[in-house]
């Protein structure tokens, strides 16, 4: 057992401090965005996480699938779990146990129950099946034993009921429903369990509800509601009561005239509800009930028009089983969010409108509390909300709600004023790039304007131009003593102002352009902590849709950023204040596959790739110099190049490679676009040189057979199809993740490898590992292999004799454990290419993102012996088959970044930094130096000790001088 | 607990499931289980076979349905690193639907746990790990420990600043300042001697140098503040018979 603990000290001892994060950089340099996703209507609730206290805490599971607690007072967020990583579909279910510190939630296949207060697990559950609805069950007499759990599946085309017992998540009983139906909805009073479940075809559909017996599970009666001409699919059923006194089902008429409700368990009796219609038709109708058993039998009937939104109350009598309208809200303008909250019997409705917030009893149309609404900023309108409403005293109430808008915030209201925002639009982005700052250019452009003009009114221009400055020199001169302090004493020196974008001397202010899968464009200042700088709502994605981004650009030379989606709609923003250029709408262009970047005679642009890697026709003057690599219909990867005739240019396939027979290809990777190499060779011990293989046209591609659990990798050239170094791993999990990466004269891939019946003579291990192969020209030391004679070559025709074999790298191949799956890889980018790379891999199951130094990833380490001088000089320690990820290499350090789907690297001005984001579900940004800070004078250096220590210096010279010439005069009289 | 398998092919067959419960007990690395953030989770790996499970309230992971096979349990910590294990589940003998109770006199255990090392072999297994079978309401569930390693991950390291007391600390340091010491203390200690003593001290001196008497310490006399002004010269308190300006140049 001690041998691990050992190895681990090890590692940690040989790792170089360069690469850790340092206590004083971390939270500073760094910044993430922790973040939810955006909360759905249904699933998302104040609950009290102790009973015996009145804080309450948020909760929420969102349409990411991350079920969160948040802290209502602050808006921070106090436990997270993604939940959503293996559930195909995101709509889960999440429900509070009332009077108890649980929260139940539903997603995909699973059922579990949550410590409100920790956020650790209860007890959980796993079936066939999806989920389709989620209810505790109440009981009627407050018994402290937990209470028990509803869950619908459908599974295999049949409904399954199950209840799950509230202490350990077993299954209590089971009840199979054999027909068709689908399953929709699972609602309970105290006495029975009523499933809601869709009965005949696509075409129209009845209702039909199934009574159970909750202690056994029988089914005890059943009807069916005749809803063929309102009811075509599971949305348009707009609520089944949940666990109120007197469950109901409601749904409208097509024309959205009537509102039709059925009080469970009362067969056959459908109650019109007219919606009155005021200015236009009404385009949404939503219901809001309490959902405790003790709570009044009231609900909230909320229309809106395009322009206006009108609510009515309505009240349930328990014995008649009757519904009456109690009272109206008035007709108010714009949209609004009402939410409803219980406190006992009581039930309070709070309206949220443009410009306040109202709250009344659903008892009486009196209004309880109204307070005007006070937002720091635009945030458009609200969407939907949660609230909890307090009886301060016996007349006055306080509320607070947290509340959807348009703009994709999740706002706070206390009272009407803005407690806290956070910004979970910014969850879920699916692509992002790096962009420039625009250069100031007005002084340029002065200059240029007097270069061009005669002397002497260029010379007016410029005294005048001077004495224009002089206006700033009072400000420059009392800002001189700060800014001489602020540079001498410790602490970040020149905090960035906010709101001015500006680009900095080092190169850390960039703007990060992302796209979410929700329609929404963001710039984010990665100088300044991330901050937003702009946002903009680019497309409307419609509910259970994702955007899929297929590319996104940054032109640096006209400061726009270009964003392309699948279906071919297009969108151009100016790059530092998102307003839209151009755009265009889903389905006005083809659908594309792909995009890329190409470099075309004039400039560099995003070229679209249709379907089956087909990127049509193009402008000459637009014709792409590059040859370009695509996967075509069967996944096949092509290569392409333009062929310019007249004023077109047509793509011409230039070689084709199919994957062998029942393998497919999961992943292409090339060269970054800037990856700039600084020295050409590896220079050994012996002062000898290893020349790298520096081929800037090969890309690297996966491909794997899931039956024969082999993974493939092959190194190919894009100029001519060869393939330069291929290799095959056996016993390769092909669902974990299989990431890879290539730059410079090296790719890595990581992998889960197993045993396999054919390893068995082999040392076999099970587990992660990570491969690195470094390729250089020829395996014998300043030897430049076949190409050393030739001052240029090409890849199509390799040497001067026909037909000869491409020049083949020399590659050397070395595997490394490592103790967890890698989701995604990148490489660091920095100006030059001096600073040695870092690789930056991302965890998924330990929430980090870890930087893996090159030192350790060097195929070349010396196996079973130590290294020689010469080795040890070049940097180069013996092999040890295992990396631990040491805590230090952990670039989110102690953040939980969750989620992480792609890293994106960028180089700064300074040679020793590069820029790193990362984006998913959470963002995280950060500065890393894979080869230490040795270009900027860092928190180390301490300004204020050399400072001190030069006047100490000083000092000492100016007492000690006087001393010594008294002495060296005393001496001469001595002598 | 969420399987990333293929659950129809699991539940279509009568396949052997088996529950495991894999507690975190305290520790002298982890006193308190309890502190162990929420995100905490364990997996269970072998080939086409992952199950992932989140740490409960009670500091336990619980796999429910797991099929025999030789898996890799992880435990992923932010706070922590912990051992990996092998756990084998083997199907018994007398194969028995999952609800009743197995026979408890099966020869072979159906759940065996090992430590494990990751770059060792597969088959080189470490100390066993003891497995316990607790039957709750009719059900097994096997539970048995997994241990962290070491103590808190450190994620920063401290940058080393700059400090007068650290440089004071290093034994160079230590060595100079004593021997100045010396230097300076010396003369004053033999200038406020008794003179009965001086001179004895000097006749022992000049008997005990082997070398003659030029001898003494040239350091004895040496004027740190004269050197570093570029002159030389004898101090008022040097000794008379100390021969001027030796061995430095002008």
């Amino acid at each position: 057992m001690r041998l691990p603990t050992n190895l681990l000290y090890l590692t940690l001892s040989i790792l170089p401090s360069a690469f850790a994060v340092f206590a004083d950089e971390a939270y500073n340099v760094d910044y993430h965005y922790e973040l939810l996703g955006i909360p759905q209507p249904h699933t998302t609730f104040f609950h009290r996480p102790r009973k015996d206290e009145k804080a309450t805490l948020l909760y929420t599971l969102s349409d990411l699938g991350v079920l969160g607690a948040v802290n209502p007072g602050v808006g921070n967020v106090v436990w997270r779990q993604f939940l959503g990583q293996d559930a195909h579909s995101e709509t889960g279910f999440l429900r509070p146990v009332e009077g108890e510190n649980t929260v139940v939630s539903a997603i995909g296949s699973s059922v579990n129950a949550w410590d409100a207060m920790s956020g650790r697990e209860i007890w959980g559950n796993n079936f066939g099946g999806a989920i389709r609805d989620l209810e505790v069950l109440e009981t009627a007499t407050g018994n402290d034993e937990a209470r028990d759990v509803l869950a619908l599946f459908e599974e295999g085309g049949n409904a399954y009921l199950r209840m799950l017992k509230g202490t350990n998540g077993d299954v209590a009983w089971e009840y199979k429903d054999g027909s068709s139906d689908v399953p929709l909805q699972v609602s309970t009073n105290v006495r029975n369990v009523f499933v809601v479940s869709l009965h005949g075809s696509s075409g129209g559909y009845n209702l039909k509800v199934t009574i159970l017996d909750p202690v056994t599970g029988k089914r005890t009666n059943e009807y069916t509601l005749t809803t063929k001409a309102d009811i075509y699919a599971p949305e348009d059923v707009l609520l089944v009561g949940a666990n109120s006194a007197a469950p109901i089902i409601a749904w409208t008429d097509k024309p959205m005239k009537n509102l039709k409700v059925n009080i469970l368990g009362k067969t056959g009796d459908i109650q019109n509800l007219p919606l009155k219609e005021s200015d236009g038709e009404i385009t949404k109708v939503a219901l809001h009930a309490p959902h405790l058993v003790q709570s009044l039998p009231h609900f909230v009937v909320h229309s809106h028009s395009d322009v206006s939104n009108r609510a009515d109350v309505y009240h349930i009598d328990l014995s008649h089983k009757s519904i009456k309208l109690a009272y109206s809200l008035p007709k108010l303008p714009g949209q609004g969010a009402i939410s409803v909250s219980s406190q006992d019997a009581n039930v309070y409705f709070t309206r949220h409108t443009q410009d306040e917030v109202v709250v009344v009893s659903s008892a009486s149309h009196g209004i309880l509390g109204r307070w005007p609404l006070k937002l720091e900023k635009g945030r458009g309108s609200f969407v939907h909300g949660a609230s909890e409403v307090v009886q301060r005293t016996a007349d006055t109430y306080a509320v607070r709600s947290a509340v959807v808008t348009t703009d994709q915030d999740w706002v706070l209201v206390r009272n009407g004023a803005e407690g806290w925002s956070r910004l979970e639009g910014l969850s879920g982005i699916v692509a992002a790039t790096w962009a420039e700052i625009p250069e100031s250019e007005s002084l340029a452009k002065v200059l240029e304007v007097e270069a061009e003009s005669n002397p002497l009114s260029a010379y007016i221009h410029r005294v005048t131009r001077h004495i224009d400055d002089l206006q700033y020199l009072p400000d420059y001169l009392q800002n001189l003593p700060k800014r001489f302090l602020s540079s001498i004493l410790p602490g970040e020196s020149a905090p960035q102002k906010q709101g001015v974008l500006a680009r900095d001397n080092f190169g850390f202010n960039k703007l990060v352009i992302v796209a979410t899968q929700r329609g929404r464009l963001y710039g984010l200042d990665a100088g300044n902590q991330g901050s937003i700088v702009w946002s903009l709502g680019a497309f409307e994605i419609p509910a259970g849709k994702k955007w899929d981004v297929k590319g996104i650009w940054a032109s640096p030379s006209k400061g726009t950023t270009t964003v392309r989606g699948a279906e071919g709609e297009f969108i151009q923003v100016n790059t530092t204040t998102g307003e839209t250029i151009a755009s265009t709408t889903p389905g006005s262009a083809p659908v594309i596959q792909s995009t890329v970047v190409v470099d075309g005679p004039l400039q560099k642009w995003l070229l679209p790739i249709g379907t089956n890697g087909e990127p049509g026709q193009v402008p000459a003057v637009l014709a792409p110099k590059e040859y370009l690599v695509v996967q075509g219909k069967n996944g096949e990867v092509k290569g392409l190049k333009f062929e310019t005739k007249g004023d077109v240019a047509n793509p011409v396939v230039t070689w084709t490679f199919t994957p062998p027979a029942d393998h497919r290809v999961t992943g292409v990777v090339s060269r970054p676009a800037h990856d700039p190499v600084a020295s050409i060779g590896n220079v050994l011990g012996d002062r000898t040189v290893l020349y790298k293989y520096l081929n800037p046209n090969i890309v690297l591609v996966t491909t794997v057979s899931d039956e024969a659990s082999l993974a493939s990798f092959y190194l190919l050239d894009t100029v001519s199809g060869d393939i330069l170094y291929s290799t095959i791993h056996e016993g390769v999990d092909t669902k974990q993740p299989i990431a890879s990466a290539l730059t410079e004269n090296w790719f890595s891939y990581s992998l889960w490898a197993d045993i396999t019946p054919t390893t068995d003579a082999l040392p076999a291990s099970k587990g992660y590992q990570i491969i690195i192969s470094e390729m250089y020209e020829s395996q014998i030391p300043n030897d430049r292999g076949p190409l050393d004679s030739v001052p240029e070559s090409s890849s199509l025709e390799p040497s001067d004799i026909p037909n000869a074999e491409p020049a083949l790298p020399h590659v050397i191949t070395q595997s490394f454990l490592i103790p967890e799956a890698i989701g995604h890889m990148s490489v660091t980018e920095t100006r030059q290419g001096i600073t040695t790379r870092q690789l930056l891999c991302t965890l998924p199951s330990s929430n980090a993102i870890v930087g893996i130094p090159r030192t350790v990833l060097d195929p070349r380490r010396p196996v079973g012996r130590d290294p020689t001088p010469a080795e040890l000089e070049e940097g180069l320690y013996r092999y040890h088959p295992v990396i631990e990820f040491d805590p230090k290499l952990i670039l989110t350090h102690k953040r939980e970044v969750i989620g992480v789907k792609d890293v994106i690297t960028s180089p700064a001005i300074l040679e020793s930094t590069s820029l790193v984001f990362a984006y998913g579900i959470d963002v995280f940004g950060t500065r890393v130096t894979p080869s230490f800070a040795f270009d900027i004078l860092g928190k180390g250096f301490n300004k204020l000790s050399l400072v001190s220590t030069v006047i100490a210096l000083w000092v000492g010279v100016v007492v000690l001088a006087p001393m010594v010439r008294r002495k060296q005069i005393n001496g001469r009289w001595m002598a | 607990m969420r399987i990333s398998s293929l659950l129809a092919v699991l539940l279509s067959t009568p396949v052997l499931s088996t529950h495991l419960l894999v507690n975190v007990p305290s520790s002298p690395q982890l006193l308190f289980p309890s502190t162990l953030p929420a995100s905490t989770s364990a997996t269970l790996t072998t080939l086409s076979h992952s199950y992932c499970a989140p740490l409960r309230a009670d500091n336990t992971f619980s796999f429910r349905n797991v099929t025999s096979g030789s898996y890799l349990l992880d435990v992923h910590a932010h706070t922590h690193f912990f051992l990996p294990l092998r756990v084998d589940i083997h199907e018994p003998a007398h194969h028995t639907p999952p609800t009743k109770k197995t026979d408890p006199a099966t020869t072979t255990p159906e759940v065996e746990v090992w430590g494990t090392f990751r770059g060792n072999e597969w088959a080189n297994k470490g100390e066993v790990v003891a497995v316990k079978k607790i039957v709750e309401q009719g059900k097994e569930v096997w539970t048995f420990d997994a241990k962290p390693a070491a103590g808190e991950k450190e994620y920063f390291i401290v940058r080393q600043g700059f400090s007068p007391l650290g440089l004071l600390k290093n034994p160079m340091i230590l060595i100079a300042g004593a021997s100045m010491l010396v230097v300076f203390g010396m003369p004053y200690l033999m200038d406020n001697m008794d003179p009965e003593m001086k001179a004895e001290f000097e006749e022992r001196q000049k008997s005990s140098t082997i070398g003659g008497g030029a001898a003494a310490n040239p350091l004895q006399n040496f004027d740190a503040a004269a050197w570093l002004a570029g002159s030389s010269g004898s101090g008022t308190s040097t000794p008379k018979k100390q021969l001027a300006e030796k061995g430095i140049t002008r």
